[in-house]
């Protein structure tokens, strides 16, 4: 059994907040000396893991991680430095070439504070509200000002968009966001149908605890590759930022026109383009129209494979949900995806326009990506790699993902379909790229522990 | 017969390489200098011998030790390892090689003890038969296809998404007549252009898989 030190990992790590409010402060440090008292502070500030009294549930969040840029700049000892995988040590810049970002995706398009300076923290604020959004923001600012710690680079906000005047988890595509996150061994929920691994018996059970945290058993039995010493990494994870623009203007444009010539109708292709209708009902237990009843069900809405849909008649091959998360799609009861799990947080920034009002591409909108796991290597950048650039594991030759993949104007995206009239085969060609990164880089999320020990300096890898 | 799976056949050879201690550059070194400056793409020779789904040369020096418990050991000698599978029998890629390919062969194969050149396509041959090992287990991707075959499906699966694309939503009887043309197209196309980079810089005109 599984144990895991709640209060001594970060609450960022074991589950998203679902608040409304986010601002990400995008920080360079200033030398060991003064960045070491800004953390000193932060360690008393610094949201947990714990659960919440449901009486006295807080009003904001604060959770920090460190590029390896920042870390070096916290001077911890080179032999620790050098333990870190090598991926975080080289940075999401440096990584672009096997990750696929180039053309309008490469470095040299990335906002000024991702291009031209190093970030070295991220010190993220979620609030229930605006107040309590700029009361945090205020303190963390009196905490920079008091130590000298850090300069801020960038304030990054995001948040929930609103709709019908209600906090919606919808992104500016208009998709239903946010239902699967991966399940594992000792967080505090029980495992959701659909959510961490299949079973030979076909049934559902939370993944090893260490392909998302250090310092555990991960799903082939050994510790993830961690810094030394082992304080250090353990209760710790390491986290994917990126700032992937969404050309709205683009997608609906692109939806319109096609979906006039689709004969299941333009929402259906939309379904199709992620394996979710817009509301989020998944095509796999509801391939003709959205379902309500489904979306509000914890047992249903993630709780499906595609063992029976071999074809992609329901929901295609290369639809955005199976390919990120294939479940059983390649087979031996999904033994082969449960290295490639990754935990997403995320929020949209930018102002959300509803459909059928112009809307310009150029607008700053989009998600802030982030994405959680024991490995970026193994994990992240696989799933990047493989499965968002390329198509060959879904039988899609050199086929991108629809929503995310840097097309170029080139690729195609493929419906797979019967005779039936109202689900015909279609095809999707001449893809622009509805989605642009703009930036961001690789991060580690310490415990508590290694907080303490990087804010007082006493990391000693011997 | 382990070495054939299918239509495809996989070939495994072993050269000595040839030892001189007298030289600035050895034989083995030689080989990995020319190997790293060959061209990958469609001017690769192994891109010419279209037959050929995947290739590799390793130099092999010796036996790394990866410590206790195995035991120490040592190659007699240094070792060119060439692996490749393709379409047909070995006597015809032998063949080919010598005759298609013979410059790199040569560039290559010099290095090792015994190779009589590529003059003599007979003496070739009889010199790789004699360096062969039996393949007991290699890549097959599709085994009953050959590689032109296989570049053809692939081809008219593109083709044919372009086409289902660009003719969306026509009139039934418009639609078969634009479908014949599409299909006299395909069966009158001249031969796919070679592998590699250069296929995706043909002119549009010379594309009508497109």
């Amino acid at each position: 059994m599984t144990r895991i030190d709640v209060s001594d990992i970060q609450g960022f790590a074991l589950r998203g907040y679902n608040f409304p409010y986010a601002r990400y402060l995008l920080l360079e440090l200033a030398p060991a000396k003064q960045a070491r008292a800004l953390l000193r502070k932060l360690l008393n500030v610094v949201t947990t893991g714990e659960r919440w009294d449901i009486n006295n549930k807080p009003q904001s969040t604060v959770n920090v991680a460190f590029t390896h840029k920042g870390l070096e700049q916290l001077a911890l000892p080179l032999a620790s430095l050098l333990s870190f995988p090598l991926e975080f040590q080289q940075g999401m810049r440096a990584r672009s070439d096997i990750l696929g970002d180039s053309g309008t995706n490469a470095p040299e398009r990335w906002d000024p504070v991702w291009r031209e300076q190093y970030v070295h923290a991220w010190l993220a604020v979620n609030a229930r509200t605006a107040e309590a959004l700029e009361a945090r923001s205020r303190e963390m600012q009196q905490f920079i000002d008091e130590t000298g710690g850090a300069r801020l680079l960038q304030s990054q906000d995001a948040g929930a968009i609103r709709l019908h005047g209600k906090f919606s988890t919808s992104e500016h595509f208009g998709y239903t966001d946010g239902f699967g996150n991966p399940d594992f061994k000792g967080a505090e929920r029980d495992c959701v149908p659909g959510q961490g691994k299949l079973t030979k018996r076909g049934e559902w059970e939370a993944l090893a605890t260490g392909e998302f945290l250090l310092g555990y058993a991960d799903e082939a039995g050994e510790l993830p590759v961690s810094p030394i010493p082992h304080l250090l990494g353990r209760n710790g994870t390491f986290m994917v930022y990126r700032k992937l623009h969404q050309n709205v203007n683009t997608f609906r444009a692109y939806l319109d026109a096609k979906g006039k010539h689709y004969q299941g109708g333009k929402e259906k292709l939309a379904a199709k383009f992620v394996g979710r209708w817009r509301d989020g009902t998944p095509l796999e237990l509801s391939p003709d129209m959205a379902d309500p009843t489904i979306v509000a069900d914890p047992n249903q809405n993630t709780n499906f494979t595609y063992g029976e849909d071999p074809a992609g008649i329901r929901c295609p091959l290369g639809a955005h949900i199976r390919r990120t998360h294939p479940r059983d799609a390649f087979g031996f009861n999904g033994g082969l995806v449960n290295r490639r799990r990754i935990m997403r947080r995320g929020l949209a920034y930018g102002e959300y326009v509803p459909e059928g009002q112009p809307v310009s591409d150029s607008d700053e909108r989009g998600i802030i990506f982030m994405a959680l796991n024991a490995s970026i290597f193994r994990q992240f950048e696989f799933v990047q790699q493989q499965w968002i650039e390329y198509g060959n594991d879904a039988r899609l030759g050199n086929d991108k993902d629809l929503l995310l993949g840097n097309h170029e104007g080139k690729g195609k995206f493929v419906v797979q379909g019967t005779a039936d009239h109202a689900n015909p085969p279609f095809i999707c060609g001449a893809l622009p790229n509805f989605v642009e990164l703009r930036g961001g880089d690789y991060f580690f999320l310490p415990s508590l522990t290694a907080l303490a020990m990087i804010a007082t300096g006493t990391v000693d890898p011997r | 017969m382990a070495n054939v799976s299918g239509s495809t056949y996989g070939l495994t050879t072993l050269s000595p390489i040839i030892e001189d201690n007298k030289l600035n550059l050895c034989h083995s070194m030689q080989i990995r200098w020319y190997l790293s400056q060959l061209p990958r793409d469609h001017r690769s020779p192994f891109a010419q011998l279209s037959s050929t789904y995947l290739a590799r040369l390793v130099v092999m020096d010796d036996v790394v030790f990866v410590g206790h418990p195995a035991c120490e050991e040592h190659l007699k000698s240094r070792y060119l390892l060439f692996e490749t599978n393709f379409d047909g029998d070995l006597n015809t890629y032998l063949r080919r090689m010598a005759t298609e390919a013979g410059e790199f062969v040569n560039a290559v194969w010099k290095h090792c003890v015994g190779f009589p050149g590529t003059d003599t396509v007979d003496a070739f041959i009889t010199y790789m038969k004699t360096c062969q090992i039996e393949t007991t287990f290699f890549f097959a991707d599709v085994n009953d296809q050959t590689v032109e075959s296989t570049l053809n499906a692939l081809k008219t699966q593109a083709a044919l998404a372009h086409f289902m694309e660009k003719h969306e939503g026509l009139p039934p009887a418009d639609l078969q007549a634009a479908f014949g043309k599409f299909v006299e197209r395909l069966h009158n196309a001249p031969p796919l252009p070679r592998g590699g980079d250069e296929s995706r810089n043909i002119a549009q005109e010379r594309r009508p898989h497109d």
